[in-house]
Protein backbone atom coordinates (compact mmCIF):
# COMPACT_ATOMS: atom_id res chain seq x y z
CA UNK A 1 0.00 0.00 0.00
CA UNK A 2 2.46 2.61 1.13
CA UNK A 3 4.44 1.57 -1.94
CA UNK A 4 1.38 3.05 -4.00
CA UNK A 5 1.15 5.96 -2.72
CA UNK A 6 4.34 6.58 -2.53
CA UNK A 7 4.69 6.10 -5.71
CA UNK A 8 1.90 8.40 -6.87
CA UNK A 9 3.72 10.88 -3.84
CA UNK A 10 6.56 11.31 -6.61
CA UNK A 11 4.42 11.78 -9.19
CA UNK A 12 2.34 14.57 -6.93
CA UNK A 13 4.49 16.60 -9.05
CA UNK A 14 3.26 14.38 -11.86
CA UNK A 15 0.14 16.27 -12.54
CA UNK A 16 1.63 20.11 -11.48
CA UNK A 17 5.33 18.88 -13.90
CA UNK A 18 3.51 20.24 -17.27
CA UNK A 19 2.32 23.67 -15.59
CA UNK A 20 6.18 23.94 -14.15
CA UNK A 21 7.49 23.20 -17.87
CA UNK A 22 5.12 25.81 -19.24
CA UNK A 23 6.29 28.43 -17.26
CA UNK A 24 9.69 27.48 -18.03
CA UNK A 25 8.78 27.83 -21.70
CA UNK A 26 6.83 31.48 -21.19
CA UNK A 27 10.09 32.50 -19.31
CA UNK A 28 12.59 31.86 -22.03
CA UNK A 29 9.92 33.18 -24.95
CA UNK A 30 9.73 36.36 -22.44
CA UNK A 31 13.19 36.39 -22.20
CA UNK A 32 13.75 36.55 -26.67
CA UNK A 33 11.12 39.28 -26.42
CA UNK A 34 12.85 41.50 -23.87
CA UNK A 35 16.08 41.05 -25.81
CA UNK A 36 14.77 41.83 -29.27
CA UNK A 37 13.32 45.16 -26.93
CA UNK A 38 16.21 45.70 -25.55
CA UNK A 39 18.20 45.55 -28.68
CA UNK A 40 15.44 48.24 -30.73
CA UNK A 41 15.34 50.54 -27.95
CA UNK A 42 18.69 50.53 -26.42
CA UNK A 43 19.19 53.90 -28.40
CA UNK A 44 17.12 55.46 -26.63
CA UNK A 45 17.91 54.53 -23.21
CA UNK A 46 19.62 57.29 -20.55
CA UNK A 47 22.07 54.74 -19.59
CA UNK A 48 22.59 52.33 -22.32
CA UNK A 49 25.71 49.97 -21.33
CA UNK A 50 24.18 49.14 -17.86
CA UNK A 51 21.18 47.27 -20.35
CA UNK A 52 23.35 44.63 -21.51
CA UNK A 53 24.12 43.28 -17.52
CA UNK A 54 21.21 43.27 -16.45
CA UNK A 55 20.06 41.48 -19.95
CA UNK A 56 22.37 38.92 -18.81
CA UNK A 57 20.86 38.74 -15.81
CA UNK A 58 17.92 37.98 -16.93
CA UNK A 59 18.78 35.61 -18.67
CA UNK A 60 20.70 33.71 -15.70
CA UNK A 61 17.69 33.85 -14.07
CA UNK A 62 16.04 32.23 -16.87
CA UNK A 63 18.45 29.25 -17.04
CA UNK A 64 18.27 29.05 -12.86
CA UNK A 65 14.79 28.94 -12.86
CA UNK A 66 14.07 26.67 -15.34
CA UNK A 67 16.51 24.27 -14.05
CA UNK A 68 15.36 24.68 -10.12
CA UNK A 69 11.59 24.63 -10.89
CA UNK A 70 11.75 21.33 -12.83
CA UNK A 71 12.77 19.98 -9.48
CA UNK A 72 9.61 19.73 -7.22
CA UNK A 73 12.08 19.85 -3.99
CA UNK A 74 13.25 23.33 -5.04
CA UNK A 75 9.68 24.70 -5.18
CA UNK A 76 9.78 26.29 -1.83
CA UNK A 77 9.59 29.41 -0.72
CA UNK A 78 13.16 30.22 -0.74
CA UNK A 79 13.34 29.88 -4.47
CA UNK A 80 10.01 31.41 -5.08
CA UNK A 81 11.00 34.82 -2.88
CA UNK A 82 14.11 34.92 -4.95
CA UNK A 83 12.23 34.52 -7.85
CA UNK A 84 9.68 37.53 -7.22
CA UNK A 85 12.49 39.89 -5.61
CA UNK A 86 15.10 39.72 -8.67
CA UNK A 87 12.39 40.04 -10.94
CA UNK A 88 11.40 43.29 -9.12
CA UNK A 89 14.97 44.05 -8.90
CA UNK A 90 15.59 43.81 -12.97
CA UNK A 91 12.53 45.76 -13.07
CA UNK A 92 13.19 48.74 -10.67
CA UNK A 93 16.60 48.50 -12.90
CA UNK A 94 14.52 49.95 -15.64
CA UNK A 95 14.67 53.62 -13.49
CA UNK A 96 18.37 53.69 -14.12
CA UNK A 97 18.77 52.23 -17.08
CA UNK A 98 16.28 53.45 -19.46
CA UNK A 99 16.29 56.31 -17.56
CA UNK A 100 12.76 58.36 -16.16
CA UNK A 101 11.93 60.45 -19.44
CA UNK A 102 11.96 57.07 -21.93
CA UNK A 103 9.56 54.89 -19.66
CA UNK A 104 7.44 58.16 -18.92
CA UNK A 105 7.01 58.51 -23.11
CA UNK A 106 6.07 54.70 -22.75
CA UNK A 107 9.28 52.47 -23.55
CA UNK A 108 8.98 49.48 -21.72
CA UNK A 109 10.50 48.12 -18.56
CA UNK A 110 13.46 46.08 -18.71
CA UNK A 111 11.30 42.55 -17.43
CA UNK A 112 8.55 43.48 -19.54
CA UNK A 113 6.35 40.13 -19.74
CA UNK A 114 9.17 37.98 -18.45
CA UNK A 115 7.66 39.52 -14.79
CA UNK A 116 4.86 37.29 -15.09
CA UNK A 117 6.30 34.13 -14.82
CA UNK A 118 7.19 34.21 -11.06
CA UNK A 119 3.77 35.18 -10.55
CA UNK A 120 2.30 32.20 -12.68
CA UNK A 121 4.76 30.62 -10.91
CA UNK A 122 3.17 31.78 -7.08
CA UNK A 123 -0.22 30.61 -8.42
CA UNK A 124 0.85 27.31 -9.13
CA UNK A 125 2.99 26.87 -5.72
CA UNK A 126 0.41 28.51 -3.41
CA UNK A 127 -2.78 28.43 -4.86
CA UNK A 128 -5.00 31.57 -5.57
CA UNK A 129 -3.57 33.13 -2.63
CA UNK A 130 -0.30 32.72 -3.24
CA UNK A 131 -1.02 33.96 -7.15
CA UNK A 132 -2.56 37.05 -5.52
CA UNK A 133 0.15 38.33 -3.35
CA UNK A 134 2.57 38.29 -6.09
CA UNK A 135 0.12 39.63 -8.95
CA UNK A 136 -0.53 42.42 -6.56
CA UNK A 137 3.07 42.79 -5.45
CA UNK A 138 4.26 42.56 -9.60
CA UNK A 139 1.65 44.99 -10.38
CA UNK A 140 2.69 47.62 -7.76
CA UNK A 141 6.41 47.26 -9.10
CA UNK A 142 5.27 47.60 -12.56
CA UNK A 143 2.91 51.02 -11.95
CA UNK A 144 5.60 52.60 -10.21
CA UNK A 145 8.79 51.74 -11.79
CA UNK A 146 6.88 52.89 -15.29
CA UNK A 147 5.41 56.18 -12.98
CA UNK A 148 2.64 56.18 -15.86
CA UNK A 149 -0.93 55.99 -14.61
CA UNK A 150 -3.08 55.20 -17.61
CA UNK A 151 -5.33 52.89 -18.67
CA UNK A 152 -3.22 50.55 -20.27
CA UNK A 153 -0.94 49.53 -17.59
CA UNK A 154 -3.37 49.25 -14.92
CA UNK A 155 -5.13 46.64 -17.92
CA UNK A 156 -1.74 44.84 -17.75
CA UNK A 157 -2.23 44.71 -13.82
CA UNK A 158 -5.38 43.14 -13.92
CA UNK A 159 -4.72 41.07 -16.57
CA UNK A 160 -1.52 39.71 -14.22
CA UNK A 161 -3.86 38.91 -11.78
CA UNK A 162 -7.06 37.52 -13.27
CA UNK A 163 -4.01 34.85 -14.92
CA UNK A 164 -3.23 34.51 -11.48
CA UNK A 165 -6.32 33.56 -10.26
CA UNK A 166 -7.17 31.48 -13.09
CA UNK A 167 -3.98 29.61 -12.66
CA UNK A 168 -4.37 29.45 -9.01
CA UNK A 169 -7.81 27.76 -9.33
CA UNK A 170 -6.43 25.23 -12.12
CA UNK A 171 -4.13 24.09 -9.53
CA UNK A 172 -6.42 23.44 -6.58
CA UNK A 173 -8.37 21.21 -9.04
CA UNK A 174 -5.62 19.39 -10.10
CA UNK A 175 -5.18 18.87 -6.57
CA UNK A 176 -8.14 17.57 -5.83
CA UNK A 177 -7.96 15.59 -9.39
CA UNK A 178 -4.86 13.96 -8.17
CA UNK A 179 -6.21 13.48 -4.37
CA UNK A 180 -9.18 11.36 -5.96
CA UNK A 181 -6.81 9.27 -8.17
CA UNK A 182 -4.52 8.32 -5.12
CA UNK A 183 -7.64 7.21 -3.34
CA UNK A 184 -9.08 5.08 -6.41
CA UNK A 185 -5.77 3.68 -6.40
CA UNK A 186 -5.50 3.02 -2.63
CA UNK A 187 -8.89 1.26 -3.12
CA UNK A 188 -8.75 -0.73 -6.10
CA UNK A 189 -5.14 -2.24 -4.90
CA UNK A 190 -6.35 -2.50 -1.43
CA UNK A 191 -9.77 -5.01 -2.90
CA UNK A 192 -7.58 -6.45 -5.20
CA UNK A 193 -5.06 -7.80 -2.59
CA UNK A 194 -8.02 -9.05 -0.20
CA UNK A 195 -9.57 -10.81 -3.74
CA UNK A 196 -6.02 -12.60 -3.86
CA UNK A 197 -5.68 -13.37 -0.63
CA UNK A 198 -9.39 -14.58 -0.58
CA UNK A 199 -8.96 -17.20 -3.12
CA UNK A 200 -5.52 -18.30 -1.56
CA UNK A 201 -7.52 -19.14 1.22
CA UNK A 202 -10.65 -20.34 -0.59
CA UNK A 203 -8.09 -22.80 -2.50
CA UNK A 204 -5.95 -23.96 0.40
CA UNK A 205 -6.99 -23.37 4.16
CA UNK A 206 -10.78 -23.65 3.66
CA UNK A 207 -10.77 -26.49 1.89
CA UNK A 208 -8.39 -28.84 4.70
CA UNK A 209 -10.16 -27.27 7.58
CA UNK A 210 -13.58 -28.14 6.41
CA UNK A 211 -12.26 -31.79 5.33
CA UNK A 212 -10.70 -31.91 8.72
CA UNK A 213 -13.92 -31.04 10.14
CA UNK A 214 -15.95 -33.97 8.24
CA UNK A 215 -13.26 -36.24 8.75
CA UNK A 216 -13.37 -36.06 12.36
CA UNK A 217 -16.76 -35.61 13.20
CA UNK A 218 -17.37 -39.25 14.11
CA UNK A 219 -14.65 -39.19 16.05
CA UNK A 220 -14.89 -39.59 19.69
CA UNK A 221 -12.43 -37.35 22.32
CA UNK A 222 -9.41 -35.41 20.89
CA UNK A 223 -9.70 -36.17 17.45
CA UNK A 224 -13.70 -35.27 17.98
CA UNK A 225 -12.63 -31.83 19.30
CA UNK A 226 -9.96 -31.10 16.91
CA UNK A 227 -12.53 -31.19 14.08
CA UNK A 228 -14.92 -29.39 16.03
CA UNK A 229 -12.30 -26.34 16.22
CA UNK A 230 -11.24 -27.23 12.85
CA UNK A 231 -14.96 -26.39 12.17
CA UNK A 232 -15.48 -23.15 13.90
CA UNK A 233 -12.58 -21.84 12.34
CA UNK A 234 -13.55 -23.11 9.16
CA UNK A 235 -16.61 -21.03 9.68
CA UNK A 236 -14.84 -18.18 10.73
CA UNK A 237 -12.43 -18.00 7.90
CA UNK A 238 -15.13 -18.58 5.39
CA UNK A 239 -17.54 -15.51 6.65
CA UNK A 240 -14.12 -13.24 6.54
CA UNK A 241 -13.11 -14.01 3.04
CA UNK A 242 -16.50 -13.66 1.52
CA UNK A 243 -17.71 -10.89 3.71
CA UNK A 244 -18.57 -7.55 1.56
CA UNK A 245 -16.37 -4.74 1.54
CA UNK A 246 -18.54 -2.03 2.99
CA UNK A 247 -19.49 0.14 0.48
CA UNK A 248 -19.98 3.39 1.88
CA UNK A 249 -17.18 5.39 0.64
CA UNK A 250 -19.11 4.59 -2.69
CA UNK A 251 -21.87 6.27 -1.40
CA UNK A 252 -21.88 7.81 2.10
CA UNK A 253 -24.86 7.95 3.73
CA UNK A 254 -25.88 4.62 3.39
CA UNK A 255 -24.32 1.47 4.30
CA UNK A 256 -25.17 -2.19 2.98
CA UNK A 257 -26.27 -4.07 6.24
CA UNK A 258 -24.61 -7.43 5.18
CA UNK A 259 -21.53 -5.84 5.44
CA UNK A 260 -22.75 -5.29 9.04
CA UNK A 261 -24.08 -8.31 9.88
CA UNK A 262 -21.20 -10.93 7.94
CA UNK A 263 -19.16 -10.31 11.24
CA UNK A 264 -21.72 -12.36 13.28
CA UNK A 265 -21.60 -15.81 11.25
CA UNK A 266 -19.69 -18.32 12.85
CA UNK A 267 -20.51 -22.46 12.98
CA UNK A 268 -23.48 -22.05 14.86
CA UNK A 269 -24.81 -18.70 13.06
CA UNK A 270 -25.94 -18.95 9.79
CA UNK A 271 -27.05 -15.90 7.54
CA UNK A 272 -29.32 -16.00 4.69
CA UNK A 273 -29.67 -13.38 2.45
CA UNK A 274 -30.51 -11.74 -1.03
CA UNK A 275 -27.25 -11.89 -3.15
CA UNK A 276 -27.36 -7.79 -3.46
CA UNK A 277 -26.42 -5.64 -0.98
CA UNK A 278 -29.35 -4.39 1.63
CA UNK A 279 -28.58 -0.93 1.25
CA UNK A 280 -30.29 1.20 4.47
CA UNK A 281 -28.88 4.59 5.83
CA UNK A 282 -25.89 3.80 7.70
CA UNK A 283 -27.15 4.69 10.87
CA UNK A 284 -30.42 2.95 10.46
CA UNK A 285 -28.02 -0.16 9.25
CA UNK A 286 -25.62 0.03 12.13
CA UNK A 287 -28.87 -0.06 14.59
CA UNK A 288 -30.51 -2.45 12.90
CA UNK A 289 -26.82 -4.52 13.18
CA UNK A 290 -26.23 -3.79 16.66
CA UNK A 291 -30.32 -5.41 17.69
CA UNK A 292 -28.93 -9.07 15.92
CA UNK A 293 -25.91 -8.54 17.67
CA UNK A 294 -28.09 -7.98 21.29
CA UNK A 295 -30.78 -11.27 19.55
CA UNK A 296 -27.38 -13.11 18.86
CA UNK A 297 -25.88 -12.47 22.51
CA UNK A 298 -29.37 -13.14 24.46
CA UNK A 299 -29.10 -16.74 22.73
CA UNK A 300 -25.62 -17.19 23.28
CA UNK A 301 -26.18 -16.39 27.65
CA UNK A 302 -29.52 -18.12 27.54
CA UNK A 303 -29.18 -21.51 25.35
CA UNK A 304 -26.99 -24.35 26.29
CA UNK A 305 -23.55 -23.76 23.60
CA UNK A 306 -24.03 -25.29 20.59
CA UNK A 307 -27.43 -23.61 20.03
CA UNK A 308 -27.75 -23.40 16.23
CA UNK A 309 -29.08 -19.62 15.17
CA UNK A 310 -30.56 -18.53 11.67
CA UNK A 311 -30.28 -14.87 10.55
CA UNK A 312 -32.67 -14.05 7.82
CA UNK A 313 -32.51 -11.07 6.00
CA UNK A 314 -35.23 -9.96 3.35
CA UNK A 315 -34.89 -6.75 1.15
CA UNK A 316 -38.26 -5.83 0.43
CA UNK A 317 -39.50 -2.52 -1.60
CA UNK A 318 -40.76 -1.03 1.66
CA UNK A 319 -39.01 -2.39 4.54
CA UNK A 320 -36.43 -4.58 5.77
CA UNK A 321 -36.84 -7.23 7.85
CA UNK A 322 -34.02 -9.51 9.78
CA UNK A 323 -35.44 -12.96 11.26
CA UNK A 324 -32.96 -14.38 14.16
CA UNK A 325 -34.23 -18.16 14.91
CA UNK A 326 -32.82 -20.40 17.44
CA UNK A 327 -33.48 -24.07 18.17
CA UNK A 328 -32.91 -23.38 21.66
CA UNK A 329 -34.55 -23.44 25.34
CA UNK A 330 -37.21 -21.12 24.19
CA UNK A 331 -38.27 -18.54 26.08
CA UNK A 332 -41.47 -19.13 28.33
CA UNK A 333 -44.69 -16.76 27.22
CA UNK A 334 -44.42 -14.74 31.01
CA UNK A 335 -40.92 -14.30 31.32
CA UNK A 336 -40.47 -11.67 29.08
CA UNK A 337 -43.12 -9.21 30.61
CA UNK A 338 -41.58 -10.57 34.13
CA UNK A 339 -37.78 -9.42 32.95
CA UNK A 340 -39.33 -6.06 31.99
CA UNK A 341 -42.12 -5.62 35.00
CA UNK A 342 -38.82 -6.23 37.46
CA UNK A 343 -36.90 -3.46 35.52
CA UNK A 344 -34.31 -5.67 33.70
CA UNK A 345 -34.64 -4.37 30.16
CA UNK A 346 -32.10 -6.72 28.59
CA UNK A 347 -34.35 -8.04 25.59
CA UNK A 348 -36.31 -5.26 25.51
CA UNK A 349 -34.25 -2.37 25.93
CA UNK A 350 -31.57 -3.50 23.55
CA UNK A 351 -33.76 -4.64 20.80
CA UNK A 352 -37.31 -3.28 20.78
CA UNK A 353 -35.75 0.11 22.07
CA UNK A 354 -33.63 0.39 18.90
CA UNK A 355 -36.13 -1.01 16.17
CA UNK A 356 -38.79 1.12 17.86
CA UNK A 357 -36.72 4.34 17.31
CA UNK A 358 -36.01 3.23 13.82
CA UNK A 359 -40.07 3.60 13.50
CA UNK A 360 -39.97 -0.28 13.32
CA UNK A 361 -41.49 -3.49 14.75
CA UNK A 362 -40.31 -6.21 16.68
CA UNK A 363 -41.93 -9.52 17.44
CA UNK A 364 -40.92 -12.04 19.44
CA UNK A 365 -42.32 -15.44 19.51
CA UNK A 366 -40.99 -18.20 21.69
CA UNK A 367 -42.56 -21.40 23.08
CA UNK A 368 -40.19 -23.80 25.95
CA UNK A 369 -38.32 -25.96 23.68
CA UNK A 370 -39.27 -24.80 20.45
CA UNK A 371 -36.23 -22.07 20.54
CA UNK A 372 -37.20 -18.43 20.31
CA UNK A 373 -37.69 -16.34 16.88
CA UNK A 374 -37.87 -12.44 16.72
CA UNK A 375 -38.44 -10.59 14.12
CA UNK A 376 -37.43 -7.10 13.69
CA UNK A 377 -39.15 -4.78 10.33
CA UNK A 378 -37.86 -1.90 9.65
CA UNK A 379 -38.65 0.69 7.25
CA UNK A 380 -37.00 1.72 4.70
CA UNK A 381 -38.09 5.57 4.34
CA UNK A 382 -37.51 8.18 6.44
CA UNK A 383 -39.28 8.08 9.15
CA UNK A 384 -42.77 10.08 8.86
CA UNK B 1 -19.53 -38.58 -10.60
CA UNK B 2 -17.17 -36.09 -7.97
CA UNK B 3 -15.97 -32.67 -9.74
CA UNK B 4 -13.66 -30.64 -7.35
CA UNK B 5 -9.72 -28.90 -8.12
CA UNK B 6 -8.88 -29.67 -4.90
CA UNK B 7 -7.61 -33.19 -4.70
CA UNK B 8 -7.70 -34.23 -0.85
CA UNK B 9 -11.65 -33.79 -0.99
CA UNK B 10 -11.93 -35.33 -4.54
CA UNK B 11 -10.70 -38.33 -2.84
CA UNK B 12 -12.20 -37.69 0.47
CA UNK B 13 -15.96 -37.41 -1.25
CA UNK B 14 -15.31 -40.44 -3.33
CA UNK B 15 -14.51 -42.84 -0.35
CA UNK B 16 -17.77 -41.45 1.17
CA UNK B 17 -19.89 -42.06 -1.74
CA UNK B 18 -18.47 -45.25 -2.01
CA UNK B 19 -18.57 -46.47 1.27
CA UNK B 20 -22.22 -45.52 0.99
CA UNK B 21 -23.05 -47.73 -1.75
CA UNK B 22 -22.98 -45.20 -4.54
CA UNK B 23 -21.32 -45.84 -7.58
CA UNK B 24 -18.53 -43.47 -8.46
CA UNK B 25 -18.17 -43.49 -12.13
CA UNK B 26 -15.91 -40.61 -12.89
CA UNK B 27 -13.71 -38.44 -10.78
CA UNK B 28 -11.94 -35.12 -12.25
CA UNK B 29 -10.83 -31.64 -10.88
CA UNK B 30 -11.55 -30.38 -14.66
CA UNK B 31 -14.93 -28.71 -15.83
CA UNK B 32 -13.89 -29.25 -19.40
CA UNK B 33 -13.37 -32.65 -18.80
CA UNK B 34 -16.03 -33.14 -16.66
CA UNK B 35 -18.52 -32.70 -19.18
CA UNK B 36 -16.68 -34.77 -21.86
CA UNK B 37 -16.59 -37.61 -19.23
CA UNK B 38 -19.58 -37.30 -18.30
CA UNK B 39 -21.46 -37.24 -21.71
CA UNK B 40 -19.41 -40.62 -21.95
CA UNK B 41 -20.29 -41.88 -18.32
CA UNK B 42 -23.45 -40.47 -17.95
CA UNK B 43 -23.79 -40.22 -13.86
CA UNK B 44 -27.01 -39.57 -12.42
CA UNK B 45 -25.94 -37.41 -10.28
CA UNK B 46 -22.28 -35.29 -10.44
CA UNK B 47 -21.19 -33.71 -6.66
CA UNK B 48 -19.45 -30.21 -8.54
CA UNK B 49 -17.42 -27.90 -6.61
CA UNK B 50 -18.79 -24.49 -7.82
CA UNK B 51 -15.46 -23.33 -7.99
CA UNK B 52 -13.23 -24.77 -10.99
CA UNK B 53 -9.97 -24.11 -12.46
CA UNK B 54 -11.04 -23.73 -16.48
CA UNK B 55 -15.02 -22.78 -16.13
CA UNK B 56 -17.30 -21.31 -13.91
CA UNK B 57 -19.95 -22.90 -12.24
CA UNK B 58 -22.53 -21.62 -14.43
CA UNK B 59 -20.45 -22.82 -17.77
CA UNK B 60 -19.74 -26.45 -16.05
CA UNK B 61 -23.86 -27.11 -15.10
CA UNK B 62 -24.72 -25.72 -18.29
CA UNK B 63 -22.29 -27.76 -20.15
CA UNK B 64 -23.37 -30.99 -18.04
CA UNK B 65 -27.03 -30.34 -18.29
CA UNK B 66 -26.51 -30.14 -22.33
CA UNK B 67 -24.09 -33.27 -22.34
CA UNK B 68 -26.27 -35.45 -20.00
CA UNK B 69 -29.89 -34.14 -20.21
CA UNK B 70 -31.71 -34.52 -16.86
CA UNK B 71 -28.50 -34.94 -15.08
CA UNK B 72 -28.62 -33.90 -11.58
CA UNK B 73 -25.97 -31.50 -10.19
CA UNK B 74 -25.49 -31.08 -6.01
CA UNK B 75 -23.08 -28.21 -5.91
CA UNK B 76 -20.37 -27.68 -3.20
CA UNK B 77 -19.06 -24.58 -2.25
CA UNK B 78 -16.07 -23.99 0.40
CA UNK B 79 -16.74 -20.47 0.61
CA UNK B 80 -20.85 -19.80 -0.35
CA UNK B 81 -20.12 -16.90 -2.96
CA UNK B 82 -23.57 -15.84 -2.81
CA UNK B 83 -24.12 -14.46 -6.77
CA UNK B 84 -22.10 -17.39 -7.64
CA UNK B 85 -24.34 -19.82 -5.84
CA UNK B 86 -27.71 -18.50 -6.97
CA UNK B 87 -26.33 -17.86 -10.65
CA UNK B 88 -25.30 -21.84 -10.27
CA UNK B 89 -29.17 -22.44 -9.42
CA UNK B 90 -30.62 -20.73 -11.83
CA UNK B 91 -28.37 -22.46 -14.23
CA UNK B 92 -30.17 -26.04 -13.33
CA UNK B 93 -28.26 -27.02 -10.05
CA UNK B 94 -30.84 -28.42 -7.81
CA UNK B 95 -29.00 -28.46 -5.00
CA UNK B 96 -26.23 -27.01 -3.08
CA UNK B 97 -24.34 -27.57 -0.20
CA UNK B 98 -21.75 -25.82 2.15
CA UNK B 99 -18.39 -27.81 2.40
CA UNK B 100 -18.64 -27.54 6.58
CA UNK B 101 -21.73 -30.27 6.00
CA UNK B 102 -21.29 -32.53 8.06
CA UNK B 103 -21.25 -36.64 6.38
CA UNK B 104 -24.15 -37.52 7.16
CA UNK B 105 -25.72 -34.03 5.93
CA UNK B 106 -24.07 -34.60 2.48
CA UNK B 107 -25.14 -38.28 1.93
CA UNK B 108 -28.72 -37.37 2.83
CA UNK B 109 -27.98 -34.31 0.07
CA UNK B 110 -26.66 -36.85 -2.43
CA UNK B 111 -29.95 -38.87 -1.65
CA UNK B 112 -32.36 -36.54 -2.25
CA UNK B 113 -30.34 -35.27 -5.34
CA UNK B 114 -30.41 -38.72 -6.69
CA UNK B 115 -34.29 -39.18 -6.14
CA UNK B 116 -34.96 -35.86 -7.67
CA UNK B 117 -35.59 -33.68 -4.67
CA UNK B 118 -34.09 -30.32 -4.34
CA UNK B 119 -31.17 -29.36 -1.48
CA UNK B 120 -31.80 -25.91 -0.15
CA UNK B 121 -29.15 -24.77 2.46
CA UNK B 122 -30.97 -21.57 4.32
CA UNK B 123 -28.58 -19.34 2.58
CA UNK B 124 -29.80 -20.61 -0.75
CA UNK B 125 -33.48 -20.42 0.34
CA UNK B 126 -32.81 -16.63 1.18
CA UNK B 127 -30.85 -15.89 -1.98
CA UNK B 128 -33.95 -17.30 -3.57
CA UNK B 129 -36.64 -15.08 -1.60
CA UNK B 130 -34.20 -11.74 -2.64
CA UNK B 131 -33.87 -12.60 -6.20
CA UNK B 132 -37.65 -13.18 -6.57
CA UNK B 133 -38.32 -10.15 -5.12
CA UNK B 134 -35.56 -8.34 -7.21
CA UNK B 135 -37.44 -9.68 -10.35
CA UNK B 136 -40.94 -8.59 -8.57
CA UNK B 137 -39.08 -4.82 -8.44
CA UNK B 138 -37.00 -4.50 -11.44
CA UNK B 139 -39.50 -5.95 -13.81
CA UNK B 140 -42.93 -4.65 -12.45
CA UNK B 141 -46.25 -6.17 -13.50
CA UNK B 142 -44.63 -7.03 -16.93
CA UNK B 143 -45.75 -6.61 -20.48
CA UNK B 144 -45.47 -10.39 -20.97
CA UNK B 145 -46.28 -11.90 -18.05
CA UNK B 146 -42.31 -11.85 -17.66
CA UNK B 147 -41.31 -11.77 -13.78
CA UNK B 148 -42.33 -15.10 -12.21
CA UNK B 149 -44.28 -15.07 -9.00
CA UNK B 150 -43.93 -16.98 -5.90
CA UNK B 151 -47.56 -18.04 -4.28
CA UNK B 152 -47.83 -16.97 -0.71
CA UNK B 153 -47.38 -20.35 0.17
CA UNK B 154 -44.30 -20.75 -1.76
CA UNK B 155 -43.01 -17.98 0.16
CA UNK B 156 -44.20 -18.97 3.40
CA UNK B 157 -42.04 -22.27 2.87
CA UNK B 158 -38.89 -20.74 1.29
CA UNK B 159 -38.80 -18.32 4.65
CA UNK B 160 -39.27 -21.40 6.79
CA UNK B 161 -36.22 -23.10 5.03
CA UNK B 162 -33.88 -19.75 5.43
CA UNK B 163 -35.00 -19.47 8.65
CA UNK B 164 -33.39 -22.79 9.24
CA UNK B 165 -36.68 -25.15 9.67
CA UNK B 166 -36.14 -28.70 8.44
CA UNK B 167 -38.87 -30.21 5.86
CA UNK B 168 -40.41 -31.62 8.43
CA UNK B 169 -41.04 -29.11 10.86
CA UNK B 170 -41.90 -26.97 8.47
CA UNK B 171 -44.51 -29.36 7.62
CA UNK B 172 -45.79 -29.79 11.51
CA UNK B 173 -45.68 -26.01 11.42
CA UNK B 174 -48.12 -25.33 8.46
CA UNK B 175 -49.83 -28.65 8.62
CA UNK B 176 -48.92 -30.15 5.35
CA UNK B 177 -47.36 -33.29 4.27
CA UNK B 178 -43.73 -33.53 4.15
CA UNK B 179 -43.96 -34.12 0.27
CA UNK B 180 -45.99 -30.86 -0.02
CA UNK B 181 -43.20 -28.96 1.46
CA UNK B 182 -40.65 -30.44 -0.68
CA UNK B 183 -42.95 -29.73 -3.79
CA UNK B 184 -43.30 -26.39 -2.99
CA UNK B 185 -39.44 -25.79 -2.60
CA UNK B 186 -38.89 -27.59 -5.98
CA UNK B 187 -41.45 -25.14 -7.68
CA UNK B 188 -39.67 -21.90 -6.29
CA UNK B 189 -36.15 -23.45 -8.09
CA UNK B 190 -38.31 -24.44 -11.32
CA UNK B 191 -40.00 -20.93 -11.35
CA UNK B 192 -36.18 -19.40 -11.18
CA UNK B 193 -35.05 -22.16 -13.80
CA UNK B 194 -37.90 -21.52 -16.50
CA UNK B 195 -37.55 -17.49 -15.98
CA UNK B 196 -33.69 -17.76 -16.39
CA UNK B 197 -34.21 -20.22 -19.71
CA UNK B 198 -36.70 -17.70 -21.06
CA UNK B 199 -34.23 -14.30 -20.40
CA UNK B 200 -31.32 -16.18 -22.27
CA UNK B 201 -33.58 -17.81 -24.99
CA UNK B 202 -34.85 -14.09 -25.06
CA UNK B 203 -31.19 -12.36 -24.90
CA UNK B 204 -30.55 -15.02 -28.03
CA UNK B 205 -33.03 -13.50 -30.12
CA UNK B 206 -32.93 -10.12 -29.47
CA UNK B 207 -28.89 -10.38 -30.58
CA UNK B 208 -29.60 -12.05 -33.25
CA UNK B 209 -32.07 -9.92 -34.79
CA UNK B 210 -29.75 -7.56 -34.34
Amino acid sequence: MSEVTGAFAGRAGGLQAPLWRAIAVFRIAALVYVTILVVRNVGEYERPVLAWPVLALTAAWTVVTTYAYADPTRRRPPLLVADLVITMGVMTASIWVVGRAALEAGRPTLAVAWHVAPVIAWAVAGGRRGGIIAALAMGATDLVVRAHYDQAAFTGTVLMLLAALAVGYMVRLVEVAQAKLEHAVQLEAATRERERLARDIHDSVLQVLALVKRRGAGLDGEAGELARLAGEQEAALRALVTSRTAPAVADGAEADLMALLGRYASSTVSIASPAAAVRLPARVAAEVAAAVGAALDNVAKHCAPGTKVWVLVEDEPGDVTVSVRDDGCGIPPARLDEAAAQGRLGVAQSIRGRITDLGGTVEIASAPGEGTEVELTVPRGPIS
Amino acid sequence: MVVDDHPMWREGVSRDLAAAGYDVVAVTGEGRQAIRIAAAARPDVVVLDLQLPDVTGVEAILGLLEAVPGIRVLMLSASGEQQDVLDAVKAGATGYLLKSAGLTEFLEAVARTAAGDTVFTPGLAGLVLGEFRRLAVEQPAADDGGAPKLTERETEVLRLVAKGLSYRQIAERLVLSHRTVQNHVQNTLGKLQLHNRVELTRYAIERGLD
